[in-house]
């Protein structure tokens, strides 16, 4: 990165395009300078913790949700398999040793995203077809296993999750740092791995992909799979945080990742798009949620506020892109 | 100036255009009489497409004065260039798939017309004008059901459904064939007599001098003529586009071919298109290449060896052993390459950098364990390819879609070329190139068969396949129909074996 960022601010009018490029990371700055010039509750660190700790789980599935994006795909299922794997992981903490538990929801998260990926790359099915499907029957299996009321934890496993995900290390919340560990890991797999150049191809063109003799299918498999153990990733996040797994977690939160994604700068098309970005989409919602809540604004209004500052930073880039 | 507004229908004076600091057009003049038909030429990149995208209202001028019938006109967008009677017929097709010829043919007129439509009458319309033009479409047909030729027809029908003043056609007898391409000739006389002015773009210099009045040749963003046709010829004008002479197009080969062949396909026979009983083998060094007219089969029997398509029967042999390329990711592995024809749509990646198209088919040699890239090892990678292909971009990092159809072309090659290949085939090197990217792609050529790799090109252009092959199969109705050996080069004898005859002196039997 030192080197292309080097190339970049060097070239004629580097800044400029350094900026334009980056445009999400300047919102997301303007919006801190905002918050913190009008309330003065913004900048302390029980806020602060609080937010990163709100925005996490999102942010995880916001990864997920980036690369299928990147292939020119949608993932729906994520929200609903938050609430499964959620239940899931609650009734497993409470009958086996932790690491297996997490072992064991992280392996079921990635199993279900292979059935959409199996749907979308091997059978063709329309990836928002698939993945809507999924979307529904993972809900009402998390309906199901909970008999449709919370799963508590009940055992020291779960006490140990609560723990470290009500806590933080250095003053950062272990949340946050697994959920910043993931979006590092992301980006150095877009930007370095083979897997991640790949996914981008077949985003930007998936014909010339294939003649190019990538493996199409395996790729776009993989994607949703991955998207599946995020997922569990962050239902093991979002249920050790509130002890619990229900049903009712991860209510459209396949919007929220959408809508960061798409804030981050991504094309729904397939084949732009960059983990940072997507990082500040997480932030720059998560932070518009925080700031209202700051100022008292009543949820429904918050809403209305939320969707048009999205209008607004889609625009913004569109005119910074010109 | 005032008499000038008698002599000319179309005036563009000191034309300039930049594109952030890319500068496209510099001080450009083009100047079109009422009832003449005026070659634009230049190769791609010279800025053809800009002046007319300027012309037309997609585009705004820097500087310069666009006068039409002597009034200078400033069209915003493409429907005030419409109403104006500019009309322009673009290279890349714009039709509505969904829609009937005739919906689309009007659909200009849908957008500003009343609430309600006389829909037989716009059908009837539209039939008219299309059996004026002298080809059979049906205006109730769906575009989609079209060939590629009745969708071209349809675009330009669609461009004479106005009050065309001025007719700009970009490129448009590239999916002809010589009838059709006839066709098209008598209805621009005939829109000609007319008084409709015509700006004709084409690379086809050989058609350019039978039709043309007079010629305007860009380069680099400048103009650096303008003439009637009866003052220059193909020479004149190639070194007005290239600004040097062009002795020699097809580059003398000294190649050393193997005897052994590198490559053999028996009997191979599709499952899904025409293709059947196919045989030929290919030397390593040797350039083969493959003629026929379209639809013969030529796309179909490279996209099946590659494993694009499906196969039913048949043998290949690599390297003295039978390999099975089921899908094309089977055919990359055992070293084959395939350059499409199709290149915007299958052949790279046009929102993504030089560097990440070029790189996409050889992470293998520039990545680690766990698929982590190497960057240096790939900008050495690329840049040197950059170099080497002489493709003309500030850096590595550019888009290919800003890049010239040359220049493109240059990075779906240089795709293969990064990686060592046993046998490529180059479908179409040149279409939609200009004459100085074409030398440059047949010294490529040249220079991959020199390391020993087996080369078949598929082309439909005459010269072109017979300047670069050492020897010619060529196709007719799925097979493989006649074999000329280097001293039986002619178009004659291609165009014999294309349409399913014997050649006239020798008869030749395969």
């Amino acid at each position: 990165m030192a080197l292309t960022l080097k190339e970049q601010l060097s070239s004629p009018g580097g800044i400029l395009k350094f900026l334009v490029k980056y445009n999400t990371v300047f919102i997301f700055i303007l919006l801190v300078i905002f918050s913190a010039l009008i309330s003065d509750v913004f900048f302390t660190s029980a806020n602060i913790t609080n937010l990163l700790k709100q925005v996490s789980g999102i942010g995880i599935i916001s990864i997920g949700m980036l690369i299928v994006i990147l292939t020119g795909g949608i993932d729906l299922s994520v929200g609903s398999l938050v609430a499964l794997l959620a239940v899931t992981f609650a009734i497993l903490v409470n009958l086996v040793v932790l690491p297996l538990a997490i072992l064991l929801t992280i392996v079921i998260g990635f199993s279900l995203g292979s059935i959409s990926g199996y749907l979308v790359a091997y059978q063709k099915m329309a990836p928002f077809v698939a993945t809507l499907a999924l979307m529904t029957i993972a809900r009402g299996l998390g309906f199901i296993y909970s008999k449709g009321s919370p799963v508590t934890f009940k055992t020291a496993g779960g006490v140990f999750m609560s723990d470290f995900a009500n806590n933080s290390t250095l003053g950062v919340p272990n949340i946050a740092i697994v959920f910043f560990l993931i979006v590092i890991a992301a980006m150095v797999m877009l930007r370095y791995n083979v897997f991640g150049r790949l996914i981008i191809a077949i985003g930007s063109n998936e014909e010339a992909s294939r003649l190019s003799g990538i493996k199409v299918n395996k790729y776009k498999f993989l994607v949703y799979a991955i998207s599946g153990a995020l997922a569990a990733t962050a239902a093991i996040i979002v249920a050790s945080r509130t002890n619990l797994g229900s049903p009712n977690m991860g209510m459209s939160w396949e919007l929220d990742a959408i809508a960061a994604v798409v804030i981050g700068g991504a094309s729904l098309n397939g084949g732009r798009g960059t983990a940072i970005n997507t990082l500040m989409g997480v932030l720059i919602l998560g932070l518009i949620s925080n700031i209202l809540n700051l100022l008292n604004v009543p949820s429904y209004p918050q809403q209305v506020v939320k969707g048009a500052i999205i209008i607004f930073a889609v625009l913004l880039q569109r005119f910074e892109s010109k | 100036m005032k008499n000038s507004e008698n002599d000319y229908r179309l005036e563009m004076t000191g034309i300039s255009k930049s594109f952030g600091v890319v500068s496209v057009l510099k001080d450009v003049n083009l100047k079109v009489k009422p009832g003449e038909i005026h070659a634009l030429l230049g190769e791609n990149g010279a800025g053809k497409s800009t002046l007319i995208k300027i012309l037309s209202g997609v585009h705004h001028k820097d500087t310069g004065t666009v006068r039409l019938n002597g009034q200078e006109i400033n069209p915003k967008n493409t429907h005030e260039g419409q109403v104006l009677g500019i009309s322009v017929v673009y290279q890349e097709l714009s039709l509505v798939n969904d829609l009937s010829v005739a919906e689309n043919v009007y659909l200009h007129k849908l957008g500003a017309s009343k609430f309600w439509m006389n829909w037989d009458k716009i059908t009837r319309d539209a039939q008219e004008l299309l059996d004026s033009l002298g080809f059979t479409i049906d205006a109730s047909a769906k575009v989609r059901d079209l060939s590629i030729v009745q969708k071209q027809v349809v675009e330009i029908a669609k461009a004479l459904s106005e009050d065309t003043k001025v007719l700009v056609l970009d490129e448009p007898t590239t999916v002809f064939d010589p009838t059709d391409t006839k066709k098209l000739f008598d209805n621009l006389f005939r829109l000609k007599e007319k008084g409709i002015s015509i700006i004709y773009i084409s690379h086809h210099l050989d058609e350019i001098i039978k039709i043309a009045d007079s010629v305007t040749v860009l380069r680099d963003g400048v103009d650096t003529g303008s003439m009637p046709i009866s003052e220059t010829d193909t020479d004149g004008i190639i070194r007005l586009m290239i600004g040097r002479d062009l002795k020699d197009l097809f580059p003398a080969r000294n190649v050393e071919i193997g005897t052994e062949p590198v490559f053999q396909v028996k009997n191979l026979t599709a499952r899904d298109t025409i293709v059947h009983d196919v045989s030929f083998c290919v030397r390593p060094g040797e350039v083969l290449g493959i003629a026929g007219l379209g639809g013969s089969g030529r796309t179909e029997t490279a996209k099946l060896i590659f494993g694009a398509d499906k196969k039913k029967s048949g043998t290949l042999i690599l390297d003295g052993k039978e390999i099975k390329t089921k899908s094309p990711v089977d055919a990359a592995a055992f070293q084959i390459g395939f350059v499409s024809e199709d290149r915007k749509e299958e052949g790279v990646f046009l929102p993504l950098s030089i560097r990440r198209n070029i790189s996409v088919t050889s992470f293998k040699s520039i990545s680690g364990k766990l698929g982590f890239i190497n960057v240096e090892n790939e900008y050495k990678k690329v840049l040197g390819l950059i170099e080497k292909l002489n493709i003309k971009t500030p850096s590595s990092e550019v888009n290919v879609k800003n890049l010239s159809g040359g220049n493109q072309q240059k990075v779906a090659l240089a795709k293969w070329l990064s990686i060592d290949s046993k046998v490529i085939f180059i479908d179409e090197p040149t279409r939609g190139v200009d004459v100085g990217a074409k030398i440059e792609i047949y010294n490529l050529i040249n220079e991959v068969a020199k390391k020993g790799v087996g080369v078949v090109v598929i082309s439909s252009d005459m010269p072109e396949i017979m300047g670069i092959s050492d020897r010619i199969l060529v196709m007719h109705q799925g097979t493989i129909y006649g074999e000329l050996q280097k001293d039986q080069f002619t178009e004659e004898n291609i165009l014999r074996y294309s349409i399913g005859k014997r050649l006239k002196q020798q008869t030749q039997t395969i």
